[in-house]
């Protein structure tokens, strides 16, 4: 009796051991079956995109441009297009097959050009479109520690024929099985029996999906097992449609780099640059074929295998009449039709990168940024940033040539802002674009050197009562004690010029006739100047500054040449649009802000000045219908002993910083003009910028002045320049010397005034 | 009834306006936009900020791929979804920056989001415009005094 309790007591307690094992195995699988899928599978890093270019009627773009940024998307030239992806373009019209983008529908489209503007638009009907929208290029992302990429697809999302093909090849009865099916295995098992190679797994869709998120691919009884139990708790947990769902978006697809491509989504994406829902039959059966051997059936690394793998779901497609033998027939014959990815896997340029995340650090944790699958549309114009990184590579190499190896290590920033709206365009931190590390745009700090200039200038012509373009300033030597210290300022010719008129001393940069304005301004309304501006840092108070010897990272500069360029409205500099959720859904966007701070006429006078820097100045080098055609000005800047080359100059609708230097502050041999305006100058003849917006302002004459007295003078007289002023700010006086050459011109002199105002007021005179 | 007098009283308005746009005395520390001694009464006449609204929207864009993204901004703004509105207009800015119906409607955007500064900003930007409308013109300079 006590031996049967003894036995007893022990089977029972074995069995309770079993039991509680067993109920312990299935609810720490239960836990992670639903933490899983809960939780890291639908964990989708942010994306970075640059911006959506869109072709309308009206729009000036430039052409060979627009060409660039095709190819960069991967576009292929087609004599016809006729397929997603090609294009053609000759005697300026452009044939475009889109590959369909947001509500943008994939199709065939006409573009023709009238120089560098877009005449009209058609579709295949012959039907006008307003506009069409090109697909922007994924320019990076940000990744969690998994580097899992994905494009998280919603139901509705999800296109049926890629619905019919999964569940043809992978599952036929998906809607009838509880997770686990004897049924599927031994199907599966007969019909590869019969067809001598393997058509079909016997693992429900529910096993591989359990497989994908919790175990290895290791071939034991103990892992099926797992896989069994963790299969019965999904479906137990989840609808049907939630599991296809979870396995649409979690199936691994293929390796690019450190990046895992998972899912339907992120695979029309990554081979072929579109989303899921532009996918033809075939471009589906080859991402569903691949699903057997994601590496085996890669189609970028075995075409072969891929074909005859996609040809097969085709097959099984017909089989299952999901399409008829002609189209059958059709599709097998198709080239695969994968692009190189327009999706930058690392960070392609990492210096907008870094603006971008210290942006996006102001409002979005780091773990919302790895995980939420937001969507950043930057204004990144992919082929402005090329020509800035090549630019800048190409003039380094330049200037090696021209000065020898000691500029090896010559570093360099250049920023390119559209003028209008503040939004930044291209960015580069580097000689070596591509390289992650300091980024000079942002975090170089330096001396500014003439570039201060305008502001002083500005300061006095704003002050437009006592100042204007023709007030003579003093360019005499100078001697003051600062900070214990007799400071001496210099030009940089060594020679001092006497009386000069304000506009002249700008242009030419003489930097004893600017100090002197400076201290004669003083340094609170300078300091107010640079705060309209948008610099934010206080001015401090030693004369030198007034030269240039203020410290500016080049993002700081270019936002406060911004307010110049943009007419004296403050705007924000924005390297971001808008980000939105998964669903599509603003979640923050940048708005478009301005603030007028300085009046437009004083703006229009120093931007004159600046343009005088090209016609006459340290920029020239353009011709005059160049220059008027842009509106472009600039300024040079070179810091004490030339250890800092800078150039600021707008021309179009583009404004461009470039700053070049070397990291340990060493000299260089570079002036502004010799090696920053370089920079300037590749960059703009590559991307020829389109004609600038113009403004009306009636407040603006102008009149004959002499170059070197800033008196009234004629166009006949010699040594004279037609000056803007504001309306009654003019000069008046005609020296007695002039009087004659002055009066003759006066007929001829309306015509140039109307041929000015023209340029600078968009045909109002 | 009302409604015909406001449009009497801002014709006449348009009329004084018009005849009076090419007067250029004025004192030289004065740099505004002619237009904008009449702007308190352009404040008084216009104070009903929907009939104001309903007279902006009429104001058609010059091209016709604008004039279709500015009917969606109009939607958007009626429903009082300022985001979307907004990028709306800035789609629009991007293919033209010289068509004073965008600045109007910018203009009234912000004031309607409250940013009265910026509304003011706007408005004064697109006065610089040099093939605006006397219409427009007059309509800008509303916001000029928020």
């Amino acid at each position: 009796m006590k031996f049967k309790l003894t036995i007893s007591f022990i089977f029972g307690l074995v069995g309770l051991l079993i039991f509680t094992f067993f109920a312990a195995l299935i609810a720490v699988i239960d836990y992670r079956v639903t933490s899983k899928l809960e939780g890291v599978l639908w964990t989708v890093p942010a994306k970075i995109y640059s911006r959506p270019l869109e072709l309308a009627e009206g729009v000036n773009i430039n052409s060979n441009n627009l060409i660039k940024e095709l190819k960069m998307l991967s576009y292929k030239v087609e004599r016809d297009p006729d397929s997603p992806g090609e294009f053609n373009f000759s005697q300026n019209t452009l044939n475009i097959f889109l590959r369909g983008y947001l509500d943008q529908k994939p199709g065939l489209f006409r573009v023709t050009f009238d120089d560098s503007k877009i005449n009209n638009i058609k579709n295949q009907l012959g039907l006008s479109e307003d506009l069409i929208k090109l697909e922007p290029t994924v320019i990076g992302g940000m990744y969690p520690v998994h580097m899992e990429d994905r494009v998280l697809l919603n139901w509705p999302e999800v296109p049926q024929k890629l619905l019919d093909t999964i569940l043809a090849v992978e599952d036929q009865n998906f809607f009838n099985h509880y997770g686990v099916s004897l049924k599927s295995i031994s199907r599966a098992f007969l019909k590869n029996i019969q067809a001598g190679e393997v058509e079909q797994g016997g693992s429900t869709i529910t096993q591989q999906l359990a497989k994908s998120l919790f175990f290895s691919s290791e071939q034991t009884i103990r892992r099926k097992v797992m896989e069994a139990i963790a299969s019965l708790l999904i479906e137990f947990h989840y609808s049907k449609e939630e599991i296809l769902l979870a396995y649409i978006n979690d199936v691994f697809l293929a390796q690019s780099g450190r990046r895992a491509i998972h899912g339907f989504g992120m695979g029309a994406q990554h081979f072929f640059g579109t989303s899921v829902n532009n996918l033809s039959i075939d471009q589906i059966a080859l991402l569903v074929g691949m699903l057997k051997g994601p590496s085996l059936y890669n189609p970028e690394r075995n075409p072969n295998n891929a074909t005859k793998r996609r040809n097969l779901v085709l097959s099984i497609l017909n089989k299952s009449n999901k399409i008829s033998d002609s189209e059958f027939e059709d599709l097998r014959l198709r080239e695969l039709g994968i692009t190189p990815p327009n999706y930058r896997a690392e960070i392609e340029y990492p210096a907008f990168h870094d603006i971008v995340r210290l942006e996006l650090q102001k409002n979005f944790a780091d773990k919302d940024l790895r995980t939420k699958g937001l969507s950043i549309e930057t204004n990144l114009d992919p082929v402005l940033q090329n020509s800035l990184e090549n630019s800048l590579a190409k003039t380094k190499d330049q200037l090696i040539k021209k000065y020898g190896d000691k500029l090896n290590d010559l570093e360099g920033a250049a920023i390119a802002v559209d003028i209008s709206n503040g939004e930044v365009k291209a960015a580069a931190g580097s000689t070596k674009p591509k390289s992650y590390g300091f980024n000079r745009a942002i975090n170089a700090i330096r001396p500014i050197g003439s570039l201060v200039k305008p502001f002083i200038y500005l300061t006095a012509l704003n002050n437009y009562d006592e100042y204007n373009l023709s007030t003579i300033l003093d360019d005499s030597k100078l001697s003051l004690v600062s900070g214990g210290k007799v400071w001496e300022p210099d030009n940089f010719d060594k020679k001092f010029h006497g009386q000069v008129p304000l506009h002249v001393a700008l242009w030419q940069s003489y930097n004893i006739a600017s100090a002197r304005l400076g201290i004669e301004l003083g340094f609170e309304a300078v300091q107010g100047m640079f705060s309209d501006l948008g610099i934010e840092k206080e001015v401090p108070v030693y004369p030198s500054i007034f030269i240039g010897s203020f410290e500016l990272s080049p993002f700081e500069a270019i936002q406060a040449y911004q307010t110049i360029a943009g007419d004296g409205f403050y705007t924000p500099l924005r390297s971001i649009r808008q980000i939105k959720d998964t669903k599509g859904e603003i979640e923050l966007s940048y708005p478009y802000s301005i603030e007028q701070r300085i009046r437009p006429e004083p703006i229009a006078l120093i931007k004159f000045a600046m343009q005088q820097s090209f016609v006459r100045g340290t920029a020239r080098g353009y011709s005059k219908k160049q220059i008027d055609l842009w509106n472009a000005g600039g300024k040079t800047g070179t810091s004490d002993d030339q250890r800092d080359s800078w150039f600021v100059g707008f021309a179009g609708d583009i404004l461009v910083l470039v700053w070049l230097g070397f990291d340990d502050n060493r000299q260089t041999p570079l002036t502004g003009r010799t090696g920053a305006f370089q920079v300037w100058k590749n960059f703009i003849d590559e991307i020829k910028p389109v004609t600038a917006p113009s403004t009306s302002l009636p407040r603006i004459q102008y009149v004959w002045t002499d170059l070197e007295d800033g008196l009234k003078s004629g166009e006949k007289c010699k040594n004279s320049l037609l000056v803007p002023f504001i309306e009654g700010t003019e000069p008046t006086l005609v020296p007695e010397s002039r009087k004659r050459c002055s009066g003759r011109g006066k007929m001829s002199e309306n015509s140039v005034i109307d041929k000015l105002k023209q340029i600078f007021e968009g045909g109002q005179s | 009834m009302k409604y015909l007098l406001k449009v009497a009283a801002i014709l006449s308005l348009f009329f004084v306006f018009a005849c009076s746009s090419t007067d250029s005395g004025r004192n030289i520390s004065d740099f505004t936009i002619p237009v904008n001694n009449f702007s308190k009464t352009v404040e008084l006449l216009i104070s009903d900020e929907n009939f104001l609204e309903d007279e902006i929207l009429k104001i058609n864009a010059q091209n016709p791929s604008v004039q279709r993204i500015i009917k969606s901004a109009d939607d958007f703004l009626k429903q009082k979804n300022y985001i979307v509105a907004n990028s709306e207009l800035e789609r629009a800015f991007r293919i033209t920056k010289m068509d004073g119906a965008l600045y109007l409607r910018l203009a009234h955007l912000r004031y309607k989001q409250g940013l009265l500064k910026e509304s003011e900003s706007f408005a004064y930007k697109g006065l610089l415009l040099p093939n605006i409308s006397s219409w427009e013109r007059l309509l800008l300079n509303v916001y000029l005094k928020n």
